[in-house]
């Protein structure tokens, strides 16, 4: 007989705890859990460019073409905009935002009444951020705000939520963020929203809702829906830029941020306005930050680092400035900032004894924004030289010569063509004759892939909420309550002080100040979508000089027996020689299609127009 | 020897639906890869539309599976009214609908000639619909037969303010471009540009004659 022994079942074996699944009670009285579930959200707040994701983009519009590996070269030739671009239709995150609101209600025991405050307010920054996201992209939207359930019954018409008015989710936003300002804590967080988070996130918006109410009804033909759900009536224009500017001065007259004026040269200070972290940059509201330490590193400086000062052995110069964007940059004396490099008589060029001459005397934003010939980062020369130009007597002209080695000797012995180009077809070399340094990091080894870096994505930063507040002061006839804003921008700029007064303080000039300061930081494309010009600056035309991205090639001059001309540097501006399609912006471009699904789904939705 | 499998067993669609945008007859032009016409076709769980392209010389073309569809604007892309008009075409072989529109401002008559150094057109309009003024007249160069307000070497603009009279010949007239003088002929094609319509309507492509 077998004797067949029995183990006794192990104790509460089929009571084990689970290892992978957390359970909603476990969540809502974790302020740990909490913060991890906040984390996620803030991670999936979209933006249309960055340090990592769709960083590429900055090479889509006008301040920058693309210049690196040449499988992205579509971006020289976007001939028109998607309609679908800027899609965005997340519901998943609003849902997400909505079922912890309730969770925290439902399951919380031991969080006190504070604590579940503060979680809520966050929750619902994130929440009216993402609604922001939405409506910047697609007009009015559903305004979703609870749970939606699906009782199986076979009728789906209560979960059939029709698009809110466009005006109607601008005012949630400024709502929600009065509401939680005082509740939501995180005083002295630039990664966590706090009171100020919510007052720059309220700015931006309003602002943006008072120039859709205004410009796009001076529209010919106003881009709107019947009921609103896109176009926004001029009669509310005054009241969001009212709101938008009493939010910004909230912030400035706080003075818990300043200004970043801690360098001496201005344009490494404007460079560290932006990238320079830690707790003495008091310029920064909001950032989405990276840390090394902890694994969470991007490759922002490996793909665009300058070529020649590249520490990897592949990589670098993927988006280059055009050099439009460098001559948006203004002298310090206030007159435009067109590059000199023929005579007034177009007889000759202009001779430069340095490379960087050209560009003395300039707004201090463009040192710390690009990286032109005859400049230097992180200690090293970035030599960019395109060739020489040899004189022939008998002829009477110039013979240009170029290599495609970078960082070749002439016949003379000197530098032909640097080691950081231009070059008109090398890739990842730049084609513009420019490279980007906002953002590129500067500390060693930050440009391999083994290292990677950690310089933070700036979300709101003092400089934006100057221009908010003077835009909306100037659009509402309060000019004298603009100029000091922007003066002080120029001023921190390099500008003398009071560089502007009323008569010389413009809307083009506004505006221009907004590119020139918050360049590659996710503004520009949204500020040509809301004062409806993208339609009028990028018209699809290779004759007009705003479509087509331009470069600047210096060329070392070699003329024996000329004192005055050998061995200095001239420049030629050209069409950059891998840009093919003009920029090319519609009417059908202002707002996104929305998907087929969300349309087939609920049949409430309407179209946009030219969907 | 079996013939490989055929995973696609659903035949093409061989039916062809083709017309002209045109006003009382005459087909209106359009920019090159512009212009889109709406197809939808009701009864089936796939409800979403077939865009219909216009070429520049305002004819369409479309292949299809026989059947019963509706033709309509996309709207505010054309130089015309945007109705919600549709129209009810049956597709049955090669089935021809043109599909009449309301324009603004056409192009009546073009020529064009060299004059020295110029190219010189000279064009009549025709006014239909009154809501809208005129903002422009345009005139464009190209080396082959696309020319429009995105392709094209060459462009001249006459201001709407400029013309005292519509109704009136108008003469345009635009500078040859360097890249354009050594060939041995041009393409030349006027348009017409309405206030508040973001779309011209153009005439037929001319060639010129350099040489």
């Amino acid at each position: 007989m077998l004797l067949v022994a029995f183990s006794a079942c192990k104790d509460q074996w089929l009571e084990r705890t689970p290892q992978s699944i957390i359970t909603e009670t476990q969540v809502w009285n974790d302020p740990n859990m909490i913060v991890g579930l906040l984390a996620n959200y803030y991670e999936r707040l979209p933006t249309d460019m960055g340090l990592d994701g769709n960083w590429r983009n900055m090479a889509d519009y006008d301040d920058a073409m693309w210049s690196g590996y040449s499988g992205e070269d579509g971006r020289n030739n976007l001939t028109n905009y998607a309609t679908s671009r800027w899609q965005l239709w997340d519901y998943g995150l609003i849902r997400d935002i909505n079922l912890a609101l309730e969770s925290i209600d439902k399951y919380s025991t031991t969080l006190n009444t504070a604590q579940k405050a503060q979680f809520s307010a966050e929750l619902r920054f994130i929440r009216a951020y993402e609604y922001f996201e939405l409506v910047k992209r697609e007009g009015g939207v559903p305004l979703v705000l609870k749970q939606l359930i699906y009782d199986y019954s076979g009728d789906a018409t209560a979960l059939r939520i029709p698009r809110s008015k466009e005006s109607e989710i601008y005012d949630f936003i400024g709502t929600e963020m009065d509401a939680i300002k005082d509740v939501i804590g995180n005083t002295g967080s630039t990664t966590r929203a706090n009171k100020y988070t919510t007052l720059a996130l309220k700015s931006r918006a309003m602002l943006y809702a008072g120039s859709l109410a205004k410009y796009n009804n001076l529209l010919p033909a106003p881009i709107t829906t019947t009921g609103n759900e896109v176009g926004i009536p001029a009669s509310m224009a005054t009241g969001y830029y009212t709101k938008a500017l009493a939010a910004a001065q909230e912030i400035i007259n706080s003075g818990v941020y300043q200004l970043y004026k801690g360098t001496p040269d201005k344009g490494q200070n404007f460079y560290d306005a932006v990238c320079k972290k830690g707790t003495t940059n008091k310029e920064v509201i909001m950032v989405r930050d990276f840390l090394s330490a902890k694994a969470k590193r991007h490759s922002f400086s490996y793909d665009n680092i300058a070529r020649s000062i590249r520490e990897d052995n592949l990589g670098s110069s993927c988006v280059t400035p055009s050099l439009n964007f460098v001559e948006s940059f203004e002298n310090l004396d206030g007159t435009a900032g067109t590059l000199k490099t023929r005579t007034a008589d177009n007889s000759d060029y202009i001779y430069y004894t340095n490379l960087s001459d050209i560009f003395n005397n300039k707004d201090a934003r463009l040192a710390g924004t690009v990286i032109f010939p005859g400049s230097s980062f992180k200690g090293l020369n970035v030599e960019i030289q395109a060739g020489v130009m040899v004189w022939n007597s008998a002829t009477s002209s110039y013979t240009t010569n170029t290599s495609s080695v970078l960082g070749s000797a002439f016949t003379d012995g000197k530098l032909l063509t640097g080691a950081s180009g231009p070059h008109a077809s090398i890739q990842e070399v730049t084609n513009t004759g420019f490279y980007i340094k906002k953002f590129i990091d500067q500390g060693a080894g930050t440009s391999t892939r083994g290292i990677l870096s950690d310089t933070w994505w700036v979300r709101y930063r003092l400089g934006e909420i100057y221009l908010n507040a003077a835009e909306a002061a100037f659009e509402l006839g309060q000019i004298t309550v603009a100029l000091p804003l922007i003066n002080a921008l120029r001023e921190r700029a390099g500008f003398p002080a009071n560089s502007l007064d009323a008569s010389t303080l413009t809307l083009s000039r506004l505006r221009n100040e907004r590119r020139v300061e918050l360049a590659f930081e996710d503004h520009r494309i949204w500020d040509l979508k809301r004062w409806r010009i993208g339609h009028v600056i990028w018209t699809g035309n290779t004759t007009n000089p705003d479509n087509m991205m331009y470069a600047l090639y210096p060329y070392r001059i070699i003329r024996p027996g000329d004192a005055t001309r050998d061995g200095k540097y001239v420049f030629v501006k050209l069409v950059a020689p891998r840009f093919r399609a003009p920029r090319f912006f519609q009417m059908n471009n202002y707002y996104s299609t929305i998907p087929q699904s969300a349309i087939d789904n609920n049949p409430l939705i309407i179209k946009n127009p030219f969907q | 020897m079996l013939a490989g499998c055929k995973y696609d067993n659903y035949e093409e669609p061989q039916s062809t639906l083709s017309g002209t945008i045109n006003y009382q007859g005459q087909a209106v032009g359009v920019r090159s890869n512009a212009v889109q016409l709406e197809l939808w076709q009701g009864g089936y769980q796939l409800y979403t539309k077939i865009p219909v392209y216009v070429q520049q010389d305002g004819t369409f073309k479309a292949i299809l599976f026989d059947g019963d569809y509706k033709l309509t604007y996309l709207k505010g892309v054309g130089p015309w009214v945007t109705k919600t008009d549709t129209i009810a075409v049956s597709v049955k072989g090669n089935t021809v609908k043109d599909f009449p529109i309301e324009p603004f401002f056409l192009i009546k008559t073009s020529s064009f000639v060299k004059n020295g150094t110029n190219i010189v057109g000279t064009l009549t309009l025709q006014r239909v619909n009154t809501t809208q003024s005129l903002e422009a007249v345009r005139i464009y160069l190209n080396k082959g037969t696309i020319a429009d307000s995105n392709i094209n070497l060459a462009n001249f603009s006459i201001a709407g303010s400029a013309i005292p009279d519509p109704n009136a010949t108008i003469t345009i007239s635009v500078a040859i471009p360097s890249t354009l003088s050594a060939n041995d002929y041009l393409y030349a094609r006027v348009g017409v540009k309405t206030t508040g319509v973001t779309e011209l309507a153009y005439g037929a492509p001319q060639k010129v004659a350099l040489k």
